[in-house]
This record gives structure tokens, sequence and C-alpha cells, in this order.
């Protein structure tokens, strides 16, 4: 018996660094992100977290890749849904500094009890003692086998569930319907 | 599948059923269904453009190096108190 018992394993919460490399077309973080998908893995968007990510970016492709990662199954978008949201997002932003994308993921982490998942690490670590609780974060990378790291060979990386998943289960959304 | 087409009820929003309507009084729909029509049409080919441009990065990517990422992100997950792993 897994160590989880069958439990729902807790969202991910993609922040504007993760998202910003999608929308840029990014095809290892793409893929990545389908890998994830395909596993069942939930990952959490939040609306503002887009936004962010899309203001250097605006044309048909990004939208086009957007809506794909929003048609994903394991993908729901978190908005900002009412003033009680709003204030609180605006506590954050008080609190951390945060811009008001990266404040909304920091924001629905909170408040959901969920990982953040990053490409930039150091700005987490720099803001992941100023809310109540302690903000915790993943980082996208490819390590380089670090001594005593978590290098993939020692995971086992290449014969793990995630991996078959990602041969296996990439068809399901690239196939047409 | 036939080209012919079949007749479906659905429930529409007032204001898109206005401007609908609109289109047609204005001669630039020869229909509402075909305003409706266009529409799925429309979004059937933003589904399309979507799933090519995920499919060519899946093709694309290096697969070692995705699996290393999925590798390096499972076991920092790992390590996260059980309050984050679980639901």
């Amino acid at each position: 018996m897994s160590e989880d018992g069958g439990a729902t394993p807790a969202p991910y919460v993609l922040d504007v660094s993760v998202l910003t490399a999608i929308t840029r077309g990014d095809y290892g973080i793409m893929t990545f992100i389908l890998g994830l998908d395909a596993s069942g893995q939930p990952l959490v968007i939040p609306a503002l977290a887009i936004a962010g990510a899309s203001l250097d970016l605006r044309s048909d492709d990004t939208e086009a890749i957007l809506h794909g990662l929003e048609r994903l199954e394991s993908v729901m978008i978190a908005p900002l849904r009412d003033a009680e949201q709003a204030v609180r997002l605006a506590a954050v932003i008080a609190k951390t500094g945060l811009d008001p994308w990266d404040a909304h993921v920091a924001a629905v982490a909170d408040a959901a009890v969920c990982p953040i998942l990053t490409l930039d690490g150091a700005r987490w670590r720099e803001h992941a003692a100023d809310l109540d609780e302690p903000l915790h974060f993943i980082e996208i990378a490819e390590p380089d086998e670090p001594p005593g790291g978590p290098g993939p060979r020692a995971l086992g990386a290449l014969g793990g569930t995630r991996s078959r998943h990602l041969v296996y289960l990439l068809p399901c959304f690239c196939s047409e319907p | 599948m036939s080209d012919r087409k079949i007749r479906v009820t659905v429930t529409i929003d007032p204001h898109l059923a206005a401007y609908a309507e609109r289109l047609v009084e204005a001669g630039k729909a020869p229909s509402v269904s075909a305003v409706v029509n266009d529409a799925l049409e429309a979004e059937r080919q933003r589904d399309q453009k979507a799933r090519r441009l995920w499919r060519e990065a899946a093709e694309r990517a290096d697969p070692d190096k995705v699996a290393r990422m999925l590798a390096h992100v499972e076991a920092q997950a790992a390590q996260l108190p059980a309050s984050h792993r679980y639901r």
C-alpha cells in the first residue's frame, strides 16, 4: 500500500514563471505540464498569474496555448471570485510586497494549503515566511546529479510512474476528438 | 460524417440571442442557426489550434529531460509536510 493510502495529491499552484515559459512555447515545460496532467496531478492556475504571464506576449498562439492549458483535465483556474478574496489579496500584497499576480499565487497557495510550482525558487524562498503560515514551493529544474542531491538516477526517474504515464497518456490530449 | 444539418435545441443568453438576430437583420448572416453554427466552428478551430500547439511541444521536447524534471519535482514533493502533499 502506498504511503498516501490512496489520497488525492494536493494541487500544485502554477506561478507566473511557469506560465510565462508555457506562453512562450517552451517545449520542455509544456511537456512537463502534460506529464503532470497525465499522472493525475491537480494543477491550479490563479487567474491573475495568467494576466502576469500574458503581459508581454499577447499573440494568437499565446491565447491558443493558454486555451489548451485550460482544457487539460487536471487544470483548474482559480478566479478572484468576490470582495472577500479581493481584500485578502490586498492583504497578501501588503504583507509580501509582491506584484498582484505573484500575490494571487501566494494567496491561493496559502488558502488552499498547496505548494507553489515555480521555475524561480529564489523568488519564493525570499517570501516563504512572509505570511502567517510558511509558503512551500517546488522548483522545476533539471538537476545535474549533484553529489548527494536528488539526481534522477538515485530516484529511478526513468522507470517512475509519471514517466510511464508521460509516454502512454500524452495521446489522450493530443488526439483529435 | 454526413453534411446534412441536424436540429438541436439550445438555450442561450438573451443578449447573445439579440446579437444573432441583429446580424441576421443587418444581412451579415443568413439565419440565427448560421450564427450559432459559425460560433461553434470558430470554437472547434480554437480547440484544434491549441491541440496542435501542445502536440508539437510534446513531439519536440526532449523526453529524458522532461523525465528528469518530473523526477526532481517528485523528490521535492516527497519532502513537503503531509498537509501540502495530500487531500
